[in-house]
């Protein structure tokens, strides 16, 4: 049930140690037939190539195929491309892709289509960073496709992840038309293993077999339907019953807890390090008197996190040190733990001068948490509230009723605390850049740099080490990177979201490799004889 | 017959057993809420055993999903309970009279406007209101019974209206008229007095009912998230019913329990108050 970082690097370390692993966990002999019927998410069109986020990724994942894919450990594996070279220089990218693939229209899948996609993905995906220094892509045959870049672009390989690199059709979505509004965003042409055959917005989205699919014998399920629950306990209550087979993203421990003492019931902690989502405190350091690192550290040093997390996640959860996600290889833990000390925070606040008052009040700030559970939001600034009057420090909750008033309060930097949930994307410069950053610093964007953080040496090492080829210098410039941010607290970072996926027992090869549900399902397939 | 009509009604009250009983529930939890926090002593926000302790001998009621007291939490949560109730009911019956009292004792253009105005705030959700006036500011006590008593005071204007039109007909008002009294007199000298049995009845009952409101609107996370309340406690950890029953249960009890306390003595004055009860 925990994440258990111990166990992850053990995994790693033996890759790297070149001892033999199975392949994640499969039985001999899949079988073919039978129908999901899963939860699903609303979304406006399925297009992951013009948004992020996992309403669109999942079901666009099952529809279109990309470059590449990876497994449970980090490692890129051939997918579109049968295989690839990454240049010496770092400058360019070749992708031979299969000669077999065929879109679902039933065109062939060729280099042209790579780099129409790569374009488009490039021009409007709100990850702006991923394809930053892209020049081109040059396709000198069919079945090549090379990705030039202006400078060493390590991210390019966890950028062609089935997610974020879904390979359009050219003579479909090429065809003149705005691609934000295209019609086939919602009745899409791709070549991933799994047709959309009808899309309900806001009730359903349902997919069939792809026959032609470019990987023989696969996918083995028949059909797929995404209901969409908006209400996360008739959700639950669904899968309890039956209803629905399969929740890809359970978000708390207790209700994760719940489903896997049911007996037709399995739960996975398994598929969420890719996505890498942080759960943490941001602190607005352009605001009095946050601007003060100082202060900043005191309030950090009175978290207490560890409790924090024993009282609101049964202890099940492990505190996330650093920007980077705790399962990512380049997570590091030495860093400066901010172990709870009172002392050293009321030195700390006198230190900044702030005394205390007459009343025992040293000053008063607000915290905005992000609605959701009440164990990573709500209970979170409750829980701080006690830990900072310790010191005297006042916390007043200011509660949002919905995510869009919370969004436009933080990301119009007119907060001093807030509680926010932030996804890692794979590499640090797809979604860990953007938030520290000075230049990223845009009012009224959310997930931008909102907390108006800068530091030049910051700013540097990021830059380096976006270019860096050389894995080892960029895994010590990540580790500098880390060290800094975590000193200065422009965040306090708490804890990964303890994401589980749970399906029935009966539903087999779930998809756990580091992008997990946010993948393609070709190797799901159901057990039983009368599910199929 | 030398009894004033006060000290009959009184009496009347007290020999009823039912309003009796509502008044001595209600000054319990009175006293529990005043005098509750400093003999039991322990601090509402304080964490005091692990989360989701069931009652024990530490905990009578347990603790909630921060571990924190539940009975501490119950025993001053009432307060901002019953202030928002207090304050939502004032003001819902100072509005509603004034506006029935207008249209009542006006009449004519003026009733017929001011009672489209009152059908039109009567055909709204009431909650649904409330919620649309908490999100445009930001919730807090003083918002929520705002909210409150905005959204309730519909049926006071209509027995207001209704008593001004059944007493301003009568001879006495037409003797005040004859002196040369002034409007104003009359409504506020002559007729309200004359006038207040129900709206006394009215209030009451408006009490209770704006504590509840309070209860729901905190439930559907729309309450002052700074400043303890059963209905707070009761939002707060509703997600934690299934797992942990007395999370929910105790400051839903004491709501309860104070609501048709509040009742009781509402109905306890209208049988008190009501002429046709005197000859029993």
């Amino acid at each position: 049930m925990s994440i258990s970082i111990g166990r992850r690097g053990a995994i790693v370390a033996a890759g790297a140690t070149g001892l033999p692993i199975a392949s994640h966990a499969q039985a001999p002999d899949p079988k073919r037939g039978g129908t999901l019927v899963m939860l699903g998410a609303s979304t406006r069109h399925v297009n992951p190539a013009l948004q992020s986020g996992t309403p669109a990724g999942i079901p666009g994942t099952q529809i279109f195929a990309s470059p590449l894919r990876f497994d449970d450990k980090w490692n890129p594996l051939p997918y579109l491309a049968e295989s690839w070279v990454l240049a010496a220089d770092g400058k360019s990218l070749t992708l031979n892709l299969v000669k077999s693939a065929v879109f679902h229209d039933g065109a062939p899948v060729t280099s042209a289509d790579v780099a129409f996609s790569i374009g488009v993905i490039q021009k409007n995906h709100p990850f702006k960073t991923m394809l930053e220094p892209v020049e081109g892509v040059d396709t000198p045959d069919p079945h090549t496709a090379i990705i030039r870049m202006s400078r060493p672009h390590p991210a390019i390989m966890l950028a062609m992840s089935p997610a974020l690199c879904p390979i359009l059709p050219k003579h479909v979505y090429g065809d003149g038309r705005d691609i934000l509004t295209h019609p086939a965003n919602t009745a899409p042409v791709g070549s991933g293993p799994y047709r959309l055959t009808e899309f309900k917005p806001g009730e359903s989205i349902t997919l069939a077999r792809f026959d032609r699919f470019f990987i023989p014998g696969r996918p083995y399920l028949d059909k797929i339907v995404m209901r969409i629950i908006a209400d996360a306990p008739t959700a639950l209550l669904a899968l309890e019953r039956q209803e629905i087979v399969y929740i890809p993203y359970v978000t708390t421990v207790r209700d994760a807890e719940r489903l896997g003492k049911q007996a037709h019931l399995q739960v996975s902690d398994k598929g969420f390090e890719g996505i890498g989502a942080l759960n943490w405190l941001a602190f607005n350091c352009a605001k009095k008197p946050l601007d003060d690192k100082r202060v900043r550290q005191a309030l950090a040093y009175l978290a207490d996190r560890p409790r924090m997390l024993k009282v609101l996640q049964g202890g099940k959860v492990p505190v996330a040190l650093t920007p980077i996600h705790p399962g990512s290889p380049l997570y590091t833990t030495e860093v400066n733990h901010f172990d709870y000390d009172l002392k050293k925070a009321e030195a700390l606040l006198d230190e900044a001068g702030h005394k205390k008052g007459a009343d025992g009040v040293r000053f008063k700030l607000t915290i905005d948490p992000i609605p959701g559970a009440v164990e990573t939001s709500a209970g979170v600034a409750e829980f701080l509230r006690g830990q900072f009057k310790r010191a005297g420090v006042e916390l007043e909750l200011r509660t949002a009723p919905d995510f869009p008033t919370w969004a436009q309060r933080v990301a119009g930097q007119e907060f001093d605390l807030a509680t926010d949930a932030v996804f890692n994307w794979g590499d640090p410069v797809i979604g860990v850049h953007r938030t520290y950053l000075t230049r990223n610093i845009r009012k009224g964007v959310i997930w931008s740099n909102t907390q108006s953080y800068s530091n030049p040496k910051v700013d540097a090492l990021l830059d380096a080490a976006a270019a860096e080829p050389d894995p080892a210098k960029r895994k010590a410039e990540y580790k500098e990177f880390q060290q800094l941010v975590v000193d200065d607290v422009p965040i306090l970072f708490l804890h990964p979201f303890p994401y589980t996926q749970a399906a029935h027992k009966g539903l087999k090869g779930l998809p756990t490799t580091i992008w997990g549900p946010m993948s393609p399902w070709d190797e799901m397939y159901w057990e039983a004889a009368d599910r199929r | 017959m030398t009894r004033s009509p006060l000290a009959r009604a009184a009496g009347a009250f007290l020999a009823n057993p039912a309003a009796l009983a509502g008044l001595l529930i209600f000054v319990l939890m009175l006293a529990a809420q005043g005098l509750g926090p400093m003999l039991y002593g322990v601090d509402p926000l304080d964490i005091a055993a692990p989360p989701l302790s069931p009652p024990d001998g530490d905990t009578p009621f347990g603790t909630d999903y921060l571990g924190r007291d539940i009975l501490a939490a119950v025993l001053v949560g009432g307060r901002a309970t019953m202030l928002v109730g207090l304050t939502a009911a004032v003001l819902s019956v100072s509005i509603g009279t004034t506006i029935g009292a207008l249209a009542g004792y006006i009449g004519g253009r003026a009733d017929a406007l001011l009672m489209r105005i009152t059908e039109f705030f009567q055909v709204l959700p009431a909650l649904l209101f409330a919620m649309v006036v908490v999100m445009l500011f930001r919730p807090s006590l003083g918002t929520v019974a705002l909210s409150i008593g905005v959204v309730s005071w519909t049926g006071t204007a209509r027995l207001a209206r209704a008593e001004f039109m059944r007493l301003k007909g009568l001879e006495f008002i037409e003797a005040a008229r004859a002196e040369g009294a002034t409007d104003a007199r009359i409504i506020f000298r002559v007729i309200l007095p004359n006038g207040m049995a129900p709206l006394i009845v009215s209030a009451t009952l408006a009490f209770g009912g704006a504590m509840l409101f309070e209860g729901g609107l905190s439930f559907l996370g729309l309450g002052d998230p700074n400043v303890i309340s059963w209905g707070l406690m009761i939002g707060q950890n509703r997600s934690y019913l299934l797992d942990a029953w007395w999370t929910v249960t105790f400051p839903g009890l004491a709501l309860f329990v104070t609501v048709l306390s509040i009742a009781l003595i509402g109905d306890g004055i209208n049988d008190a108050l009501d002429p046709r009860s005197i000859n029993h």
